[in-house]
């Protein structure tokens, strides 16, 4: 009887084991996921040096269309995307808070549609196609308005899309 | 048999009915224009110019549009503004010159109809704005005005002087925006101070209101607003920095939208 009692109680252990084991996992990941304020925090200061890298790059695009020197604005194009890409890759390492999540992979896809239509854009530059540039122009602001609804509440600066960067 | 042809008149209702449906959440999307969000309050900037086409190399007129407003995401109170910065392009072209000028005391305590027949050949603009007023123990309300834009001078300078008047419960508040020209993407600035004198309107939740004026001066005709497309041959249309709307709150915070828009080069 003793023994068959010893052994009922061996899976009773196993689950309370489990149990502390999950409420540990859940505590460490709590404890590793930010707060939104903190993670905003994070992204901007990883946004900022790059938004004013991008700002840079772009200095005088305008002009250089206007002059019709458009090999010189798929450049700056390209370094913006270069840009682009590189703080996608970094902010998209740091851990999102747990209760947006779905927000921000839809926030993230957003961004890579905007890094592609730089891409796309100075590759149109390049070849002198300047029609496909500018229709792909209206589309990367509208995707850059769309991106910034997603994640409106979160107060983004330097991380949010703003035309006025770009030239 | 007659169920046949029904079929594909059944899908393309519904294909249309699911474009309508997208195309009026387009317009949807579209109608509140660009957001920004600090903290709990959002700050909304929409506006255009009219006509999109524009000669590239000669100016035309034109008519200005903006709407934007402040609002909580929480629907808690609105913060009360005490300053409104309205940034325009600087190669936008305003044009003033032989156009009566309009001063604020004249319009203070008239109705729109007094406003106008007071002040009629300064006016450049007509509106809408939406305030929230705040009375100590009472709930907030809501009180809706016209606007009145007119051409105007302060210390010197040229001036938008805006005559808002709401019926119910009757309101008259002249609110003068003095034209700052500077450098930078927003060369031209139109700034208000919002002073506490003013009661419960620097509440406000939504303006609209459109600039456009055509006269006649010394046989030549003038528009108040003026603009081109300068863009080069290779292009048909382009997007520029269009307007930006900053408001300044009670507390020394700022938050401000800026929009891009587009022109058709002809």
């Amino acid at each position: 009887m003793g023994a068959a009692k010893g052994s009922d109680r061996r899976p009773l252990a196993a689950v309370v084991v489990l149990i502390a084991g999950m409420l540990c996992a859940a505590v460490a990941s709590a404890a590793e996921a930010p707060a939104r304020d903190e993670y905003v925090a994070q992204l901007e200061r990883v946004c900022k040096p790059d938004a004013e890298a991008t700002q840079r790059a772009m200095k005088g695009a305008r002009a250089d269309l206007q002059a019709e020197r458009l090999g010189r604005v798929a450049g700056k194009f390209s370094q913006a995307a270069a840009i682009f890409g590189s703080t996608i890759g970094k902010i998209a390492k740091v851990p999102r808070p747990s209760g947006d999540l779905a927000k921000l992979s839809r926030w993230f896809g957003y961004l890579q549609r905007q890094e592609s239509y730089l891409r796309q854009i100075a590759a149109e530059l390049r070849t002198d196609h300047a029609i496909k540039a500018q229709k792909l122009t209206v589309r990367f602001i509208h995707n850059g308005n769309l991106a910034n609804n997603v994640v409106l509440a979160f107060g983004f600066d330097y991380c949010s899309f703003r035309f006025s960067r770009f030239g | 048999m007659k169920r046949f042809p029904a079929k594909p008149r059944r899908r393309r209702a519904l294909i249309a009915l699911v474009a309508l449906c997208l195309c009026s959440g387009m317009a949807a999307t579209f109608a509140q224009g660009e957001r920004t969000q600090e903290g709990n309050l959002i700050a909304s900037l929409d506006g255009g110019l009219s006509p999109l086409l524009l000669p590239r190399h000669r100016l035309a007129p034109v008519a200005l549009h903006l709407e934007g407003g402040l609002q909580t995401d929480d629907g808690s109170t609105l913060p009360r503004v005490t300053g409104m910065e309205l940034g325009l392009p600087g190669q936008g072209v305003l044009t003033t010159r032989g156009l009566p000028v309009c001063s604020p005391t004249t319009l203070r305590n008239a109705t729109p109809e007094a406003a106008n027949k007071v002040c009629g050949p300064a006016l450049i603009g007509r509106g809408r704005l939406t305030a929230e007023v705040l009375i100590t123990n009472q709930p907030p309300f809501t009180i809706h005005a016209r606007l009145l834009a007119f051409n105007g001078r302060i210390d010197g300078r040229r001036a938008v002087i805006l005559h808002a008047f709401a019926a119910s419960p009757p309101t008259v508040v002249v609110l003068p925006f003095v034209l700052h020209l500077r450098k930078g993407r927003y060369g031209t600035v139109l700034i208000a101070d919002l002073p506490p004198s003013l009661g419960p309107w620097p509440h406000f939740t939504h303006f609209d209101m459109t600039l456009s004026r055509h006269y006649v001066y010394r046989g030549q005709k003038l528009s108040y607003l003026s603009a081109s497309c300068p863009l080069p041959h290779i292009i048909t249309a382009g997007v520029f920095s269009f307007a930006r709307a900053t408001y300044v709150l009670e507390d020394g915070g700022r938050i401000s939208t800026d929009i891009p828009r587009g022109c058709r080069a002809r």
